[in-house]
């Protein structure tokens, strides 16, 4: 039990004074602006889009007038107010509605009213081919990661909704399947999703146990048995299943979402209601007590640090997780019984104690150490690799050992960190080395490149001088 | 305790860079550190941490031994505690000196190794070599491979080996009797001289002529023998704290164990005349203590799960070997190092498989 895990309860904001859009998130860098300075733009409208991932669109949550310039790296929406928007479908549709036709249709209606930003591929995560035929979809409606909105609180009297989603999910298929991962398949909500999309998509039921990180679209990908071979597997939670309702059932953009606010230095840890672009100073005056806290972007452990220049909340924020920063220094701290810290190892007298909640800090709780080989990061690896192995490799700099030793099935859940004894930083290393790999992959792929462009040169520079000859 | 904070703020800046003292930042920091935690906070994902770091693992060890130390105190009296304060001071020296050259922390992992050695040697050695082995333990087995995590020998086990090679005598002359009574030998301070006693044979010497001590006596430790085995019941005590708290892994202990004991029954059943039954043999000598604090250390130990159990029947039937079939009369200590030296390869082997069959994943 950890203390500050949100209720059930959904708090709704006030309205801001202005919005400050993120150019940048997790996954997206909207660096194609669509608007000017100056101008006014409506409910819905795109305001940049991103070219690497498929042009998804940042869409504008509210009717205001654009300041490009304001604040650095975001759009900021002043004067805003709530005119709803209608999508219009008979503005010039490209050339891929003709080839796909209703479902082509479809497709581009959930990129442009950005219900595919909520999608993701189990393998890679990246954003997958919003035309692109997966082999399967999972849709998940569990989040385990501490602190992050859950799946049935975003599911509260939203089911119908949420099944509809699934239906619409099933039109955009021909033959795959459809999982539906649950944490109890045999309960009564179970039971009543099922009635309820019984005939309409063919979704299949999957059970995982309540444990983090079982929830990782990799890890559910290799339960399932999908092969990254076999093409992209595209992965949505709750929230996804049900902006794709929206999009497809009212033709509507989905401009806000539900955000956990939570974490061991919030008060009244809940789950609120808003749009991109909500000025994080609002929700800290609101929900955060004064104090030296870290706002993390995500959850606890993958989320990411929200620094001073980070106005409004992006597209991809799943939850704010507040953190008190750690300044006290414990008398003898590694020698305390230590009935309030619950430890993997059962090293503290808390695993003498039943439940318990322990309030987690931005401490290190101890000093780096040299690897001792104790073996607890393979021990709650979910990927089923050697952390302490790839750890070794690294430290030698064996990339290519890292490689054979795969590397590339880490899904950076930060386990093997929170566990480490000498305090190693096991997942930044690993994702650190990806990154290395990746780009070493891809100068080989441009060097081909370049080698088979020459090639094809010279063949034609002989051609042409053969036919000079003759 | 902020007294105590702010004498170390005062005095940081003389072992801060460029101050006087600045070779022996690691001593200042070590004594910083044992006081109080860290302040040190998370600068990226995963921002929380298990509160569980070295120094506390290591501790655990330390705590698992107090029953060890209890019963050896009883049994042996003062020399105990002049033999862990040799120990600590030679070795911690060695530690220190290394930590200076290598401008690295102090390692934690010296304070588990100071305590191990003085309770696996006879109880009348002399104090001196007490030191040497300690030091040539320290320096050989662990820092000249770089430190603690990177030793693939268990210092405290290369510093008896050494012993035993190089002072053949002492190391199987300085036997002393048990105390008995209401204070033991707690009241005395041994000496090879000033105790009757001395060099009387240990059970493992008694068995090789025939002879088997009770089995209660070897359970209870009233026995001759190294300072913190003889005891099983302490041992088993503190052993079963390790393994509770995940600190030493159970496969390790289970394979050393079991493996004897079946080859113990073996001979045993074959020859019951000959050998004694296979729980007398669990008790004997430092099996036991081996099996549980010796063997498990995770750094010289193999770390996966098959190569565990591999290394563990090894070193169990080794020292069975060696007890029964050869001149010497105990074997653990050859039995572990034998287990360090293969650790690396049994590993190897492991995460060859293991990453064959990882290769068809996803």
């Amino acid at each position: 039990m950890l203390e500050g895990k949100p209720g059930r309860l959904i708090e709704a904001l006030p309205e801001p004074e202005a919005l400050y859009l993120p150019l940048r998130s997790r996954r997206f860098e909207f660096s194609e602006l669509c608007v000017e300075d100056g101008r006014r733009v409506n409910g819905g409208g795109v305001l940049a889009r991103d070219p690497n991932n498929y042009a998804v669109p940042l869409l504008a949550p509210r009717a205001g007038l654009v300041r490009l310039d304001a604040a650095k790296g975001h759009i900021v929406l002043e004067d805003i107010s709530k005119t709803e928007f209608a999508y219009s479908e008979q503005g010039e549709l490209p050339h891929i509605v003709r080839q796909m036709g209703e479902a082509g249709i479809k497709r581009h209606k959930l990129l442009e009213l950005g219900a595919w930003q909520y999608f993701s591929d189990a393998f890679g995560g990246a954003l997958p081919d919003p035309l692109g035929r997966p082999q399967a979809v999972i849709v998940s409606t569990i989040s385990l990661e501490p602190f992050v909105a859950r799946g049935d609180v975003q599911l509260q009297e939203r089911l119908l909704d949420f099944t509809r989603g699934l239906e619409h999910l099933q039109s955009l298929l021909e033959y795959q399947p459809i999982y539906l991962v649950m944490p109890d398949i045999s309960s009564d909500f179970a039971l009543q999703v099922r009635r309820q999309i019984r005939g309409y998509a063919r979704a299949e039921l999957i059970e995982i146990p309540l444990k983090y990180p079982y929830d990782n679209p990799n890890i559910l990908a290799r339960h399932l048995r999908l092969k990254r071979d076999g093409g992209p597997v595209w992965f949505v939670r709750t929230e996804g299943a049900l902006a794709v309702d929206r999009a497809l059932t009212l033709s509507k953009p989905c401009l806000s979402r539900i955000v956990s606010v939570a974490g061991s230095a919030v008060e009244l840890p809940v789950h609120i209601n808003v749009m991109t672009g909500y000025p994080i100073k609002d929700i800290r005056t609101r929900c955060i007590p004064a104090g030296v806290v870290r706002i993390i972007n995500g959850g606890v452990l993958t989320g990411r640090a929200i620094d001073t220049e980070t106005l409004g909340l992006d597209t991809e924020c799943t939850g704010l997780t507040v953190l008190a920063e750690h300044t006290e220094r414990e008398l003898f701290g590694f020698a305390r019984p230590g009935w309030d810290r619950s430890c993997y190892a059962a090293c503290f007298l808390s695993s003498l104690r039943k439940d318990f909640r322990e309030r987690f800090t931005t401490a290190m709780r101890g000093e780096d150490r040299a690897c001792v080989s104790c073996n607890f990061c393979e021990e709650v690896c979910p990927a089923g690799i050697m952390p302490h192995l790839l750890h070794k490799y690294l430290y030698r700099d064996l990339l290519e050992e890292t490689e054979q030793a795969r590397i590339d099935l880490c899904i950076e859940c930060g386990l093997c960190s929170f566990v480490c004894p000498s305090k190693i930083d096991l997942t930044n290393q690993f994702i650190e080395a990806k990154a290395m790999l990746e780009q070493e992959k891809e100068e080989i792929r441009r060097e081909k490149l370049k080698a088979e462009e020459l090639q094809r040169q010279q063949e034609a520079r002989g051609r042409s001088a053969k036919e000079k000859e003759y | 305790m902020k007294f105590l904070l702010d004498i170390f703020k005062t005095v940081r800046p003389t072992f801060g860079q460029g101050g006087r003292l600045s070779t022996f930042k690691c001593i200042f920091d070590a004594m910083e550190n044992v006081f109080f935690a860290p302040p040190k906070v998370t600068a990226t994902c995963p921002h929380v941490r298990d509160p569980l770091d070295i120094k506390r693992f290591m501790s655990m060890v330390i705590i698992a031994l107090l029953p060890c130390l209890a019963t050896s105190f009883y049994f042996f009296g003062w020399r105990l505690v002049a033999m862990i304060m040799v120990s600590y001071i030679a070795g911690g020296a060695v530690e220190v000196i290394f930590a200076i050259v290598r401008k690295e922390d102090i390692n934690e992992g010296f304070l588990v190794t100071g305590m191990l050695f003085p309770l696996i040697l006879p109880p009348a050695l002399p104090l001196w070599m007490v030191a040497v082995g300690v030091v040539f333990g320290v320096f050989v087995g662990k820092e000249l491979f770089g430190g603690t995590g990177r030793n693939i020998f268990n210092p405290a086990i290369v510093g008896r080996c050494f012993l035993a090679l190089g002072y053949p005598a002492a190391m199987s002359g300085s036997w002393t009797t048990a105390g008995t009574g209401l204070s033991g030998r707690m009241l005395q301070y041994v000496t090879s001289s000033n105790v009757d006693a001395v060099s009387t044979a240990t059970p493992l010497v008694l068995a090789k002529q025939g002879q088997f001590v009770g089995l209660w006596q070897m359970f209870l430790g009233n026995i001759s023998g190294s300072m913190g085995e003889t005891s099983a019941v302490a041992i088993i005590l503190g052993g079963v704290f390790l393994l509770a708290t995940r600190v030493a892994n159970w496969r390790t202990v289970v394979s050393i164990l079991g493996s004897s004991a079946l080859l113990a029954a073996v001979l045993h059943y074959s020859q019951p005349e000959r050998f004694a039954p296979p729980v007398w043999y669990l008790c004997a000598g430092g099996l036991m203590f081996g099996a549980f604090y010796m063997a498990t250390d995770p750094v010289t130990s193999p770390t996966t799960k098959a190569a565990k159990w591999v290394y563990g029947i090894i070193i169990g039937a080794v020292t069975m070997l060696i007890r029964n079939f050869t001149g010497y009369v105990e074997g653990v200590t050859f039995a572990i190092l034998l287990g360090n030296i293969i650790a690396p390869i049994l590993d190897e082997i492991v995460i060859k498989v293991r990453l064959r069959s990882l290769s068809n994943e996803g």
